[in-house]
């Protein structure tokens, strides 16, 4: 086989391959390249340069003209040189990009963002991205600035910025970027936080147990050298809410439900979550099947998880069975009570709206009745009066002729004596009661009661004013509205949101705590916790004090680099292939064709070891090695071991299948023999041209000489 | 000219030459005769090596063919005519082309090449078809510019695997005509593998027949098909009678 290439062709041959690397790396380096530069300016566009821009405001798409005014307005105001660039709008957002001038760059504005910024028509939030900078996400409030301090302290960082939960730390270069990243992660390997995290219904003190979980943690042998109470409130808040609304529906759904009291039979008990059948008495449908929720002594409660209860303002008595395995009635349990709070409920409401309906007669007839009294008030008011002048005058007279008035003329006493016969005859019944009941009538407060009566007509007049009819809409709209659930559904609902409260541990109540220094075993300090505090159903659960997160653009040069390499290993090996198929294969035919007349092998080795397969596998692994490292390749899990073997593969590949990809007249490859050309003539002059076109075939027009 | 001994072939398992002994003398044109597959091909291609020999040996005036270094036996190669039996021409070369590449190849001037490849298809009267392509050619045109191409380096023995039988009837005569003539007029050493019985018979100086890698009878025509000893010349006897 080496004979063939010893009279010339290994010349072409090296050509060849020489030629087919550099122009397979080129050409797949290229090809990434072009990729990579495109992506690369196409991003550029879309997110500015490096450092070009700090900040990516969030505005509605139709306040987009307004704030892009406000925004130069801003700028020209407060930032004099600063930048402005609207880019991409998605999804009904329009993002603008804001540039500050170097000397804005700090700490104090880009921490009051809002205070400048939130005037603008439309903004809906906004993005720091000033660079270069690093983002810790997640920065526990408890530590934020003690963290602050420490990372403001590395070299290279200028100031650091407090984003929402995030920390974003800003360097002097770009080049500072991985010292002070790897710096930062030291800081943060120095702070855990602790977490105690108490079931759902567990009300904590936070600060008392947090101080006693300090204390069992000083006493522990550990290296930390620092504890703190770190607990803070809007942590979790959001899921904290929605559990807490959970509950409250639970309990809400409870009592709304119909009460089921079970009075077990001597020598009967009951166990939770134990079924109960009623047989079905009256109106109702089906038996009634209860599951019992608590059991408390001689009592028990339940709720109806199946049919519906009699509908009934008093409590239903029924016989209970315990239900068995296969619906089947079993032993009689007790009797069970049924309270029918919805039925109740939706009795009160209808008794409410006939009362309203009532009201606004009454108001009607209370207004007139005040009226009426008014009235009698006046006409009792004048004649008391009158009667308190006729008691003086009757004072003076008793008087006058008590003492026997010596002065008196008989002209007096006569007038006197007509003045008494008439007031007898005209006051008898007062008079005759004696002056007491004049005086309690004179006691009765008149501007004391007329003043009542002018408050209960005013109230009655407001009465009236009150719209009844909507008032008796609204509450009617309230029954209409009262959840039609039925107890079976009710029943069902609160088992549901019992098995997700009670199937995992929810953080009800939460302790943070901060540990500085060594982590200690969270598993290990859990048990002790869990006895120490005595509540064996709380959980531990460390966390870091926050996490360092490649930055996004970082983070996309660093994809699309990846993604290059990936097309350039992809181009590589896909060259590879071609120019095997193309041009070796060619050659491979022919090698395959001439050793067809050659003599049998006689070596052992070669009939086990094709040198032809060796020599395609060692072919095919150097071109794709080459190939592959000149272009940058770099495909995931594509250890330079399997691209050598890859190339191996697809060099012994070609061997295998060379007439298929390069047929050789076999004919005129003996022709050029018979005529006694050489290998490497018999090559160029008969093999070659004719063979598909690809670098071998072209760089043979330079030797063809027919 | 040609002496060959206990030469033997095998592919594989198939013993294609199972020990064959043959002399040629210079000038003597020799016929070998056989059934398809008995190795006559696999003899005649032996002599200038397009097959490599398993053992034997071949000496072709005086040169020991099997012991040539590989530069060596392209020399020897272009000492010997070969025609095929599928003509074998370079398909994207022009008949005149066909003819005098491998004189160009081998370091004469295209000059003279071409002149020299001009005469040799004179001789098969194949002049005017020069500029044409193989595939414009019939069969026996294109197996005429297939000698041209053997003959134009004047070679010291000629070799035919089976000249005309890929060809129709009726283009057989054209051929054998020329090799007939070539045989007369040139006094060149030749080997012709051939079924054409009464050309063997007009032509060859001594036919040989061949029956599984053997030579089994040989001898002058007018002997061998007088009075054949092996069932194989018995079998062309038949064919010369009918
Ligand atoms: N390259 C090869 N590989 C394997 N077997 C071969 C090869 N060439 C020839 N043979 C076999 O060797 C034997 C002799 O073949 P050869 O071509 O010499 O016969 P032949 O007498 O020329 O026959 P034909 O009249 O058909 O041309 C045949 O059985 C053939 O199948
Ligand atoms: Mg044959």
């Amino acid at each position: 086989m080496l004979d063939f290439f010893r009279d010339g062709f290994y010349k072409d041959l090296v050509l060849l391959l020489v030629i087919s690397i550099i122009l397979g790396a080129a050409f797949s380096q290229g090809v990434a390249w072009a990729i990579d530069t495109y992506f690369g300016d196409t991003l550029d566009q879309m997110i500015g340069e490096y450092g070009e821009y700090d900040l990516i405001l969030h505005i509605r798409e139709e306040a987009k003209e307004a704030a892009l005014r406000e925004l130069q307005r801003i700028g020209e105001q407060s930032f004099p040189g600063y930048k402005l660039n609207e880019t991409l709008t998605i999804a009904g957002q329009a993002n603008v990009f804001f540039g500050l001038p170097p000397q804005f760059r700090t700490r104090e504005v880009l921490e009051s963002i809002t205070s400048y910024f939130g005037a603008v028509p439309g903004l809906n939030g906004y993005t720091l991205m000033a660079e270069p900078s690093v983002l810790i996400r997640g920065v526990h409030p408890g530590v934020r600035e003690e963290l602050r301090e420490e990372i403001e302290e590395l070299k290279g960082v200028s100031f650091t910025v407090k984003d929402g939960n995030n920390l974003v730390v800003l360097t002097e270069k770009e080049d500072d970027l991985p010292q002070v990243t790897a710096g930062i992660e030291g800081i943060l390997a120095q702070y855990q936080i602790l977490e105690l995290r108490f079931p759902m219904g567990f009300e904590v003190d936070t600060q008392e147990v947090g101080n006693k979980a300090l204390e069992i943690l000083r006493a522990q042998e550990s290296s930390a050298s620092r504890y703190a109470n770190v607990t803070s409130a809007q942590y979790g808040e959001d899921l904290d809410a929605f559990l807490k609304t959970l509950v409250e529906m639970r309990d809400f759904l409870g009592s709304y439900a119909s009460k089921v009291r079970i009075s077990p039979s001597p020598g009967i008990s009951l166990s939770v979550g134990e079924r109960i059948v009623l047989e079905a008495v009256g109106e109702m449908q089906e038996e009634l099947i209860i599951e019992v929720t608590g059991v408390f002594g001689d009592l028990a409660e339940g709720m109806i998880i199946q049919g519906s209860p009699v509908q009934s303002m008093d409590r239903v008595v029924q016989q209970g069975y315990r239900l068995l395995g296969e619906g089947e009635q079993g032993d009689y349990i007790g009797e069970v009570e049924i309270e029918n709070e919805r039925y109740r409920l939706a009795y009160a409401v209808d008794e409410s709206l006939r009362l309203l309906a009532e009201l606004e007669e009454l108001a009607v007839q209370a207004s007139s009745a005040v009226d009426n009294a008014e009235a009698v008030l006046t006409t009792f008011q004048e004649a008391l009066m009158q009667l308190e002048v006729l008691q003086v005058q009757m004072r003076q007279l008793n008087e006058g002729i008590a003492k026997g008035d010596a002065k008196s003329s008989g002209e007096q006493f006569l007038v006197t004596l007509l003045l008494n016969g008439l007031f007898q005859t005209l006051a008898q019944g007062v008079i005759h009661t004696g002056e007491e009941s004049l005086d309690s009538l004179q006691n009765l407060d008149i501007e004391e009661m007329r003043s009542s009566l002018d408050g209960i007509s005013t109230q009655i007049a407001n009465v009236q004013e009150i719209d009844v009819a909507a008032i008796m809409e609204q509450i009617g709209f309230v029954r209409d509205t009262l959840p039609d659930l039925s107890d079976a559904e009710i029943g069902q609902s609160i088992r549901l949101i019992n098995t997700y409260l009670g199937g995992q541990v929810i953080p009800g109540e939460r302790v943070q705590l901060l540990i500085q220094g060594e982590a200690p075993n969270e598993k290990a300090l859990e048990k002790i916790f869990q006895t120490e505090l005595e509540n064996p159903y709380l959980h531990t659960y460390s966390t870091s004090a926050g996490m360092v997160s490649p930055d996004a653009r970082g983070e996309i040069f660093r994809i699309l680099k990846e993604v290059r390499s990936i097309v350039a290993g992809m181009l590589a090996i896909i060259f590879t292939m071609i120019v095997l198929a193309l041009d070796h294969a060619a050659i491979f035919s022919t090698l395959k064709q001439l050793r067809a007349g050659k003599k049998a092998r006689t070596k052992r080795w070669m009939r086990i070891l094709d040198p032809l397969l060796l020599f395609g596998g060692v072919l095919g692994s150097g071109l794709l090695t080459s190939i592959y490292y000149l272009a940058k390749g770099q495909i995931p899990f594509f250890s330079p071991v399997v691209v050598a073997a890859l190339g191996f593969v697809l060099g012994v590949v070609l061997v295998v299948f060379a007439e298929r990809f390069s047929p050789v007249d076999s004919m005129e490859l003996m022709a050029g023999q018979s005529l006694g050309l050489s290998n490497v003539q018999i090559m160029r002059e008969v093999v070659i041209p004719p063979s598909r076109p690809g670098l071998l075939n072209l760089l043979n027009r330079f030797k063809q000489q027919f | 000219m040609l002496e060959i001994r206990d030469l033997r072939k095998s592919y594989g398992k198939l013993t294609a030459l199972a020990g064959v002994d043959l002399d040629v003398a210079r000038g003597e044109t020799v016929v070998i005769m056989g059934p398809s597959g008995c190795g006559k091909s696999t003899l005649i291609r032996c002599v200038n090596r397009l097959t490599e020999p398993d053992q034997g040996s071949i000496i072709l005036g005086g040169q020991d063919v099997l012991a040539l270094s590989s530069p060596e036996l392209q020399k020897f190669r272009r000492r010997v005519g070969f025609v095929f039996q599928q003509f074998n021409l370079i398909a994207r070369l022009t008949v005149l082309e066909n003819v005098m590449f491998h004189l160009v190849l081998g370091g004469m001037e295209r000059e003279e090449a071409a002149e020299r490849a001009l005469a040799s298809l004179d001789k098969v009267g194949l002049r005017a078809a020069a500029d044409r392509r193989p595939r414009e050619l019939s069969g026996g045109q294109q197996q005429r510019v297939g000698i041209a191409r053997a003959l134009v380096t004047n070679p010291e023995i000629m070799l035919w695997d089976e000249p005309t039988a890929s060809l129709d009837p009726i283009l057989v005569g054209e051929v054998l005509e020329v090799m007939e003539e070539l045989v007369k007029e040139t006094g060149t050493t030749m080997v012709i593998v051939t079924h054409e019985v009464s050309f063997a018979l007009r032509v060859a100086h001594r036919i040989v027949f061949m029956d599984q890698g053997r030579v089994v009878e040989e001898g002058p025509p007018q002997e061998v098909f007088a009075e054949p000893r092996s069932e194989i010349a018995k079998l062309y006897r038949k064919l010369l009678v009918n």
